[in-house]
Order: structure tokens, then sequence, then C-alpha cells
């Protein structure tokens, strides 16, 4: 088999249909709110190597955990003890190289001519995996274990029957199991759909074209992301920037980044990160990877496919241990915090090789909340939601308003749909006037938004990052205003929350707001347009009620260094 | 009166398809489109069209256009100047909208700004809540007092969303009375749930904000449009299409601006559904390829699959609409080589100016066209029936520099782009099909538009289709489709609730509801009893589910065996549709919908005149597949004869398209002129 340039490409459609295929019946058969609205999900072909070829529209995140887990199945099963019909399942970080346990990937090995060659995968954010707390996502947990039900790479499906004493035993360990059963059976429908459809393109491509296809889209991805670094200048970039805390006492908390570029190579250092914490914010393997090639693609080939030729002309250094390489038992609900923390430094530190590109200090937070409780109606429920922020000003053009950034780009979910299946009144959202730092191009504005329970006590848990640490500007644009979360009582009286609240009852009458971080600004105030003045101040987005006092540029918690 | 005209207005050409409905012949006629005066290409093509036929304007009995304008004027945001008043808190959700950006790796590229700047968004204390109860009373006064701001705002349209109105629009009713008495009466005042009341507020708010800003655009061409058609002697009042394939008259069109903005590529799927009708065929892909695009649709029972939601100028608009998928892929389109050193075939288009490469107006990148022309399957001299020469020699210098840094001989890689263009356009028909729980093997694709023909076998092939019809004007396919629509429109009402043995009784109710808003529409658009026709759909989903599926329902069964036929039938859809059904779960109905229709006489298109079969004009060397340049006999399209047979390989020529029929192949005409392509089994996977 000789594939040429035209054979490559149609080959990559045909597989990128079936992953497209795919990611929409989950998103549409689904039943939590992160995966049918807010679309935290993905779908994947690898070749039997473990590497992925092609990969649906999707989160950063995801990708290296389904990475991860094909990789695990390999070792632990090879491929004489998988047969076809198999299905395996896992969500663990430790075991199955996950990155939190709320995201449950499925996997499935497709065989053609007697022999394996290839998987198809998709992983999906469920609503709740079990644990000590609804939604499995909220603080206060200092192990894996607290934070749900771990499942090591297993089989959920066996001679293609799904294995039911293994569905019994993680339905019986979750929340709401009448609508997990649903996202589980969404997702092992979704595989199937892609096995079958598999089965359809080997009628048309032998296996060894596929082989060599896999080779040549992989390698077509890797040429892309090589021909972007060569045009990094070389030098060693550094940056330190600083996480809030972890809930859990430690605060503080550094994330340091050294970067090489040669030639079209690049290597990322974290020498000098904070060791893991008790709190649920520590990155594994997987998720320091998939942060890191998320801020490399954003940079040097932001409309290219994804595949494993992203990894190729990368290598990845962190101290075992440390915040953004924990070892087991660490807790990692809420790691994409640290997650945001790593692009933003990754950025800071590139900001001198690639200043056009490259965007202030975000939101740097994935703000996320969550309420439980029985309703007036007799009836449990438990609403997770992230809000988005400001993002980071850029070289040419104010930061988005508002907006999900980096890692996460989940959709809001819709009041009117939150309203008529939760217990919870929305009473604002909308942007945070003057939150947004002052620069050349002006920051992204934070959000607020007012949950008000239904005459009922709820229990809310919230996430917040940016919360003590302001999201820092470039070249002399200012820093945006931190978040905050606050209880408001019967009164009126507001009263300002810990940035990682876990548990706190919120009664009948009083209601929770939350204020998300805004963004930096970029380059010298003073060279901003007077037409953009002039805008500001028509359209109030920097009226601020909260004047900042003016501060030296780097802030102290940043160091740029060359 | 027996001139039914349908006219498309398209960026470059403005299309007529007059009707005799005494003879049932159809005369065509094409002439430039102008942009900035868009009513002025209808009004001078009409004059030419029936001067040149000798026909009177007063003779016209039916005039059916497809507008554009909304749209353009969206796309360049000249529009109306629109004030929002929304509920307290909620000013700056237009601009939030779903909290994301477009794309995930793409940190510079934003959603458009909302149409409504920031300083023309006001608030006013009230609260619906989701059950109906009041959170907060809406505050009369403040709103009266808000009245000077937004006058001096210079507003011509406001737009009054509230949350939760789409279930309660007291509180919405209310306050565009309110603001109707304080403010001058040449403003608009419009409410969000009139112009479609279904839940989920960013989409909605949106619909209703774009409507208010198409008012005044609409208003201003169908002045210009109806006067000056009056003028000419035309005593009827022209028709609007709109999304869904259907007719609505100028006041509607007034009234729902957005509503005629969205008809574009909905006109040539009502054609092929003529067509299909007349020709017994239930099943239909259809394939409308242009010089930038190709639109993808599909028809399912002799019924066009319908969308929710579509994307005009990066907004959502929340209204019913055929479901078209449009991809970066026509004649115009450009073959490139990526960074990854992949050949890649659009998104970009040489478009019209300077078109592919062999037109000769300075384009020298390669595109689709310039490898149709490479391979012999262009006519290498010229294309439009000789009147615009071409250079084949461009295409092959545009292709040969691709070639090189291919490493590939020039037909190898003109045969490449074919097949990548083909990709793109399988992936978008596998969208509309697969995704849905259909396999395209079981439906045939008509190919129409002037570059369909020529890319149908490959599509075909690719996705396991028996059989391609190329119409008998495959160019003027939306200005003959006009023809054949009628006069529409969709109403809703959303419920979300649980259904079981008690809903009986609340889905006659909400029934009866929907039933007396198109008793209304029917009197207001003065349609006959006889001629009253509705549809009705349910939409169901799984309680906790976000997508729903929609069901038709016939009027006679909406009675006491309803719910437990919808259940079962819900289920079976759900499995066809995502491979699994929970038997077990609640279902929750989430709206139902009613299409009100005028019913027309279908015109019977004229059949083909008997005539001898037509022999080959002459021979051209062909290359099909990568092999070998085979001698090909060349057809005049308008000399087939009904029931003529023609053997692979064959070119077709025809004016507006050439048809290629590759060897092993056959193509039978049919009595109206049709062409049947019959593929070779061998060739389906």
């Amino acid at each position: 088999m000789n594939l040429n340039a035209i054979d490559v490409e149609i080959m990559r459609n045909a597989l990128s249909s079936i992953c497209d295929e795919m990611y929409v019946a989950i998103m549409r058969s689904a039943y939590s709110t992160n995966i049918k609205e807010r679309r935290d999900h993905s779908t994947a072909i690898f070749d039997t190597r473990g590497r992925v070829v092609v990969q649906g529209e999707s989160l950063p995140l995801l990708l290296a955990s389904m990475l991860g887990l094909v990789e695990v199945v390999l070792e632990k099963y090879g491929d004489t003890e998988m047969r076809p019909g198999d299905m395996f399942i896992s969500n663990d970080p430790y075991e199955g190289r996950g990155s939190h346990l709320p995201d449950i990937a499925l996997v499935m090995p497709i065989f053609a001519d007697g022999r394996l060659v290839a998987f198809v995968a998709d992983i999906a954010h469920h609503a709740d995996v079990g644990g000590m707390s609804p939604g499995s996502m909220s603080g206060g947990m200092t192990e894996i274990y607290q934070e749900g039900l771990r499942i090591p790479p297993i089989r959920i499906m066996r001679d293609h029957e799904l294995v039911a004493d293994v569905i019994d035993l993680i339905l019986l360990n979750v929340r709401v199991p009448r609508e997990r059963r649903g996202d589980y059976m969404a997702q092992v429908a979704a595989n199937l759909l892609g096995a079958r459809r598999m089965a359809d393109f080997f009628r048309r491509w032998s296996v060894a074209a596929f082989e060599e296809g896999a080779d040549a889209i992989i390698e077509s991805v890797a040429k892309r992301i090589r021909a972007g670094i060569s045009q990094l200048p070389d030098g060693v970039y550094s940056f330190e920037d600083v996480l809030d805390d972890d809930g859990m006492g430690t605060s503080d908390i550094p994330i340091r980044v050294s970067i090489t570029v040669a030639g079209d190579q690049m290597h990322f250092d974290f020498a000098g990160c904070g060791d893991q914490v008790l709190g649920n914010i520590n990155v594994t393997t997987s998720g320091l990877q998939a942060s890191v090639l998320y801020a490399l693609k954003v940079l040097v080939d932001p409309a290219g496919p994804t595949n494993h030729g992203i990894i190729d002309p990368v290598s990845i250094s962190a101290p075992a241990g440390s915040i953004v390489d924990a070892e087991f038992p660490a807790a990692t609900a809420a790691r994409a915090q640290t997650c945001q923390r790593i692009i933003d430094a990754v950025m800071g530190a590139l900001a001198q090789a690639v200043p056009d590109r490259v965007v202030a200090a975000s939101n740097g937070a994935n703000t996320t909340l969550s309420f439980s409780g029985v309703g007036p109606d007799g009836q449990g429920y438990v609403y997770m939601e992230t809000v988005g922020g400001g993002a980071g000003a850029r070289a040419y053009k104010d930061g988005t308003d508002g907006v999900q950034v980096h890692v996460t780009n989940t959709s809001n979910l819709p009041i009117e749909a939150l309203e008529k299946e939760y217990p919870i009144l929305i009473e604002r959202y909308e942007f945070v006037e003057g939150s947004g730092g002052d620069g050349m191009w002006r920051g992204g504005l934070g959000l607020r938004r007012v949950y008000r329970p239904i005459d009922h006590t709820c229990h809310f848990g919230g996430q917040g990052e940016r919360f003590v640490h302001q999201p820092w500007g470039l070249f002399g644009g200012r820093p945006g205003q931190c978040g905050r979360f606050r209880l408001i009582d019967e009164t009126g009286n507001a009263r300002v929350l810990a940035t990682k609240p876990s548990s706190l009852a919120v009664p009948p009458g009083s209601a929770l707001m939350v204020e998300t971080p805004g963004a930096g600004g970029y380059g010298d105030p003073k060279d901003r347009l007077s037409e953009m003045r002039e805008q500001d101040r028509r359209h109030g987005k920097t009226s601020s009620r909260i004047q900042y006092q003016p501060q030296a540029e780097p802030p102290a918690n940043v160091r740029a260094t060359k | 009166m027996t001139l039914r005209i349908g006219v498309d207005v398209g960026g470059t050409f403005t299309d007529f398809a007059v009707t005799d409905t005494r003879n049932a012949r159809t005369i065509f006629h094409k002439r430039p489109s102008t942009p900035t005066e868009p009513h002025r290409a209808i009004v001078e093509g009409l004059k030419e069209v029936l001067l040149e036929n000798t026909l009177s304007a007063g003779m016209v009995e039916a005039l059916l256009h497809g507008t554009t304008v909304g749209t353009n004027a969206l796309i360049q945001r000249r529009v109306g100047r629109v004030a929002l008043v929304t509920s307290d808190g909620f000013r700056d959700l237009l601009e939030i909208g779903r909290q994301t950006r477009p794309k995930v790796y793409d940190i510079h590229e934003d959603f458009p700004a909302p149409l409504v700047p920031r300083d023309l968004r006001f608030e006013v204390p009230e609260r619906m809540r989701a059950d109906g109860r009041v959170h907060v009373p809406l505050d009369e006064a403040r709103l009266t007092a808000l009245a000077p701001a937004i006058l001096s705002s210079g507003a011509d349209c406001i737009v009054v969303c509230f949350l939760n109105s789409y279930a309660f629009p007291h509180h919405e009713e209310r306050a565009v009375e309110i603001l109707r008495a304080a403010l001058p009466p040449e403003i608009f005042v419009i409410s969000s749930t009139e112009i479609y009341p279904e839940f989920r507020e960013y989409e909605r708010f949106t619909t209703a904000v774009l409507n208010g800003a198409l008012l005044t655009v609409i208003d201003r061409y169908l002045d210009n449009l109806t006067n000056e058609i009056r003028d000419m002697g035309v005593t009827v009042e022209p028709r609007i299409s709109h999304g869904s394939g259907g007719l609505m008259s100028v006041g509607a069109a007034r009234k729902l601006p957005i509503r005629a903005s969205l008809s574009g590529p909905a006109a040539g799927v009502s054609a092929v559904l003529h067509t299909a009708k007349l020709m017994g065929m239930g099943n239909v892909i259809t394939l409308d390829v242009g010089g930038t695009s190709s639109d993808v649709a599909m028809i399912r029972d002799f019924a066009a699959s319908e969308v929710a939601v579509q994307d005009i100028g990066g907004f959502p608009v929340r209204l019913p609409a055929i479901d078209v998928t449009a991809v970066g892929a026509g004649g115009g389109t450009i073959a490139w080589i990526d960074t990854d050193e992949l050949l890649k075939v659009g998104p970009f288009s040489a478009g019209a100016d300077p078109g592919p490469a062999c037109y000769g107006r300075g384009g020298e990148d390669a595109t689709v066209t310039d490898a149709n022309v490479c391979l012999g399957r262009l006519n290498p001299i010229a294309l439009l029936d000789g009147r615009m020469p071409i250079d084949a020699s461009l295409s092959r210098e545009a292709i040969g520099r691709l070639a090189d840094r291919l490493g590939f001989g020039i037909e190898q890689t003109a045969r490449g782009i074919l097949r990548v263009v083909a990709a793109t356009v399988v992936k978008a028909l596998r969208k509309v099909s697969v995704e849905r729980g259909y396999d395209p093997a079981d439906f045939c694709l008509f190919a129409f538009g002037g570059a369909g023909p020529l890319m149908a076998i490959d599509v075909a092939r690719e996705v396991g289709i028996g059989m391609v019809v190329v119409p008998n004007h495959p160019g003027l396919m939306c200005a003959e489709g006009l023809q054949h629509c009628a006069l529409m429109h969709d109403f809703v009402r959303s419920a979300l609730w649980i259904i079981d043995d008690g809903s009986t009784d609340r889905i006659v109710g909400l029934c009866a509801d929907l039933h007396a808003d198109a008793v209304r529409w029917f009197g207001e658009e003065d349609v006959e009893l006889a001629r009253q026709q509705v549809t009705w759909r349910i939409e169901l989903r799984y309680l906790g589910q976000n997508f729903e599926l929609a069901l038709p329902i016939e009027e006679e069964r909406i009675d006491h065996h309803l719910v437990g036929e919808l259940c079962d039938r819900f289920h079976a859809l759900h499995e066809q549709t995502y491979g699994f059904a929970s038997r077990s779960e609640p279902i929750e109905l989430v709206s139902i919908k009613l299409k009100a229709a005028k019913r027309i006489e279908t015109v019977a298109n004229e059949p083909l005149a008997p005539r001898p079969a037509a022999a080959p004009g002459g021979t051209r060397p062909v290359m099909f597949g990568f092999d070998d340049w085979i001698d090909t006999p060349i057809y005049r399209r308008d000399g087939l004869a009904p029931r003529q047979k023609l053997l692979g390989p064959v070119i077709i020529e025809q004016q507006d398209t050439t048809v290629l029929v590759y060897p092993g192949e056959s193509a039978d005409v049919d009595q109206w002129g049709n062409l049947l392509i019959e593929l070779q089994s061998e060739n389906r996977p």
C-alpha cells in the first residue's frame, strides 16, 4: 500500500466524520447537563499503539484522559486478551490515567482481518460519580477516595453483552442513577456506532492502508506543529504565577515554568512548582500534558486538527509529587483551576517570544458552583455549573467579556431550562463593570450571577480562583479585578465567603452571589484610543464602583525573565 | 390571470420561471442582479420576460419570490436601530450569549457584537418564575418613566424580552402596551414571544432583536417592490418565501422580516420536492452546488427535514426552517497545499471575480472547475453554451503548480482535487442523513446548481447511493421551485411536562390553542376552508435530556389513544436515532408545532414533446479514473428525447451545467426530461 497526500486527506475526512457522528449522538441523547448543554465530552479513534489519530470537536483536557486510558488498556490486557465485542471503562486518574473522576471514558477495540486494528473511544463529564459530596466536584476533600467511585480499566461489555454486574455496581454508587444510566447508555451506544462505522470503513480501506494512513495523519499534524515551533525565536523563556489556595490550608502556591525553544522542538520544565496539596486542585500527568498542548496549539497552530502528532515535538518535565504532577492519592476534582494557571504561565513566558499571539492573564479560573438540596416538591437535586469571566486583552483588541477561557469552553444552561428543572431562581446575570484591567486594550469583564433557592434551604459548594491574586496585564496593561462569592441574607446584607466554600447552607430568603474575575489589560492605558475611551463611557463597562490602586508593573507575584 | 412567476434573487443573477397554467409551459429568464436596489432586477426582469413573450402584466396570477435583502443587511449591519427592554439584572444577556468562544483553540476570534449596544439595553423590574408565579411584579411606573430615555436613544424599534415569557407572556404583553402608549406610533414595539414563543432565552431574545432590526429594512424594500409592480400593471401582491419552504404575504413579511430572510436555499429544496412528487420518489437527498458552496438537505416520505435553530451572520435564529447544511465546496473552491503538505480543497473560493484560473481574469489558484477542465469533463473551449470562452492551458498551469509540489502528474492532481472536494460534500451529506439515523443508500440524490451534476456521481458512489437524478433545469431550480410553494405559517406551544395517562386533556387543550391560532391566520390571509391544510408535530424527549425528537401526528388521532401510541413511537425513534431506548423512563413533552398552509393545485410539468433520439454532437477525450483518456460522446441536453437511454461514458452539456455519466453507467431521460443515472451496484459497498 502506498498512500499519497490525497488518499491521506480523504481517509482523515472519513475518520473525522465517524468521530463527529459519535460526538453528536452523545450530546443529543445524554442526560447530564455537562454533556447535553455544555458539551463536556469528546470522541476519538486510536491506532493499536494507543495513539489518537482523529479527535471529535472537544475540550483539551478530555484528549489527554482518553490517551491515558487506551495506553493502560493496552498495557493491562495486551492485544491477546481483547476480543471483538469487548468495551472497557475507566475514570481513575491513577489506574486509568484520567484527569478527574467525573470524566468517564469508554474505549472499544476494533477488529478486522481477525486482529486488533484500532480503538474507538468516548469520554464525558458526568453530573455525579458518587463520593462525599453531590456533584463529585466540591472542595473539602483531601484524597481521591472521598471524591467518588474509582473505576479502574475494566470491561463494561464482553462478547457484545453489557456486563450488568459492573453497571449495577456503578449505578449503586452514583447519585440520580436513573439519569446516569442514560449517560452510560449514550456513551456505550456511541462507541457501538463508532464500531459499526469502522466496520464500514474497513470495507473500503484495507488494514494496511489504515495503518499507513494513521501514521501519515499523525505525522501531518506533527509537521504543522514543528513548522509552527520553528517560527518561534530560540531561547529560554520563564514565568511564575501563583494560585490563591487549595481550600485546605495551603495558600499562594507557585506555578513556575521554563520553556526552551530549540529549532522545531520545545521543552517545558515545571521545576519550582508547589508541592501537591490536600485540596482537590492537583493535576496528574495527563492534565499537565493537556494544558501544555492546549497552549502550544493556540500559539502555533490554532486551525489544525488535533491528534497524537502534537505530542511528538514536545517534552515536558515536572517534579513528581508537585501540584502539576501529583501522585496517588491526591484529590483532583478541581484540577481545571490549576490547568488554567499553567496556561496563563505559559502565555506569560512566551509573551516575549510572540507578543502578538499571547493574551494577558484571563480570569484564570474555572469558577464552579454546585447546589444541592431537597426542593419544595420533595425531590432531591444536584446542580453544578461553571461561570465564565474575563478573557485576557490581546495585542490588537480588548479581551472578551464574560466568556469561558482556555481549557474550558462549556456553554451555560439557559436560565429558562435551569429554572424549569431545579428549584433555583437566577436573579442577575450580568457583567461586573470595571473588572477588566485597563490598558491600550482592556481586559475582559467578569460575570455576576445571583442564585436564590425557591422555598427551601439549598447547600452550596464553590471553587474560586484569582479571588486573591489578580489576573496580570501585559506590556503595561493593568491587572483585572478578583472574583468573590457572597452570601446575601434576608435583609440584603452581603458577606464575602472563602474562595472555596463547601456545604454552605443558603436558607430561603437569602441568595448566593458570584462575581467572577476579570482579566488583565494589554499595553499602556495612556495609549488607549480616545474613541475606545468614549465607547467605554457610553457602554458603562468601566464605571467601576471599586477604584484600583495604581500598581507597579509587573505585579509583585509575577516575574518574567528571559 | 394565468401566469405563475417564481423569481430567485441571487448575489449575481436574478432568475425567473414563468409558467402559463393554460398550457403548463414554463419560460425561463436570467438577468444580472442589482444588489444596491434589489427590487430593481425583479421589476426590470419581469418587464423583459413579459415583453419578449408578448404577455401582459395583468395576466400575472401569482408573483413568488425569495429575497436576501434581510441577510445582506444583517451581514453588513445596515439595519434599524433597536433598543432592548428586559428583566432587571439581564441587560447583558444578549452579549454574554452562551458564554463560549466560537473556536476552542482560537483565542483571537469572537462572536459578533450584539446588534443592540449596551447603552440601548434598558432594564425594568419584573420577573416571572418558571411556574408562572410572579416573583417581581412589572414596575409599570418605572417602565413609563423609561420612555423618554428610550425615545432619545434614537431607536426605531423596541424589543421587549422578559424571562419565562415563552410560557407566561403577560408581563411582556403589558409592557408592549405601555410602551406603545408612551411612544410615537412610528416606533415599532414588539415582544420576544410574538416572534416565536419557545424556551431558551438567549436564542429567543436574539431572534426577536434580529427581527426588530430588519423591520425598517424590509418595509423599505417591500414599499419599493409593491409600488413598482403595481405601477407596471400587476394586480396581485407578491409573496415572499421563507425558511420552511413556504410563502408569506407582504403583510406577514412586514411583521416577521427575519423569517423572510432565511429563504435562500429552501426554495431549491421545494423545487426538488415538487419534481420528486411527480416522479413518485419519497426519499431524496438534495445536492445544490454553486460557485462557492454546496447545500445538502434530506427529504423523507415526501417531506423535507427541518431544524429548530439556524445561524445567520453568527447569531442563532430560533425559527423552524428546512434543514440545509452548507459546506464551502463549489466550482470556484480553491485547492491548496497546507503546512502539513496535504492537499486541501476549500473553504476559500475564487468567487466570480477573479474566478477559476481558466476564466483568464487573473485568478492563479487552482479551483474545482479547473480540475474538471483538465480532465476534459468541462468543455475546454467555452462554457455557458459557448458564450464564455475559457483557456484550458491556464487550468493546467494552475494545477501543474500544485502537482509539482505534490510530485504528481497534472491529471492525478486534478482527480485528487475532485476526490477531496467530494469527501467534503460527503461529510455534509452524512450529517443530514446518517447522523439522524438514516442510511443514504436508501435515498436517491438530486443534483442541481451549476456544478452539482459534475460532482454527484463521486458523492453518490462514496455513500452507496444507487440513483442520481439531474432535473431538467438544474441552474434554475430555485426560481422554478418558488412556483410550487404554498402560503405557510408555523405555530408553536412549549409544554415541558411529563406525559402520562392524564396528559391527554392537556395535549388536546394545547392543540385547541394552536388550532385557534391557525384559524385566525387563515382568516387574516383569506384562505377559504377547502384550501386550509394543517400538519402537526409533537416534540418529545426522555425527562432530563436536552434534545427532542419530532413525531408527526394526525389531527384525527388527537384523542385518548394518542399518549400510548406516542410513547411507543418515541421509543422506536430514539432507538433508531441513537441506538438505544429507555422504555421505562418518563417522557417529556417539549412542544407541539402546527404548520398551517394554503393548499395549492400542483402545476404538473409539461411532458417533453416526442422527438427522435438525439445523436452525439461530437466527442472529446475525458479522464474518468486514473487510467486512460476515453474518447467520449458529447450530447446536447435540449436535444434528448423522452425515454432515450444513454450508455456511459457520456457527457451531456446544457447552458447551465454539464452532466457526467461514467463508463458502465447509464442515463435514462424520463417523460419530463429529467435524467436518471443509475450507478452500477459493484460501485456500491
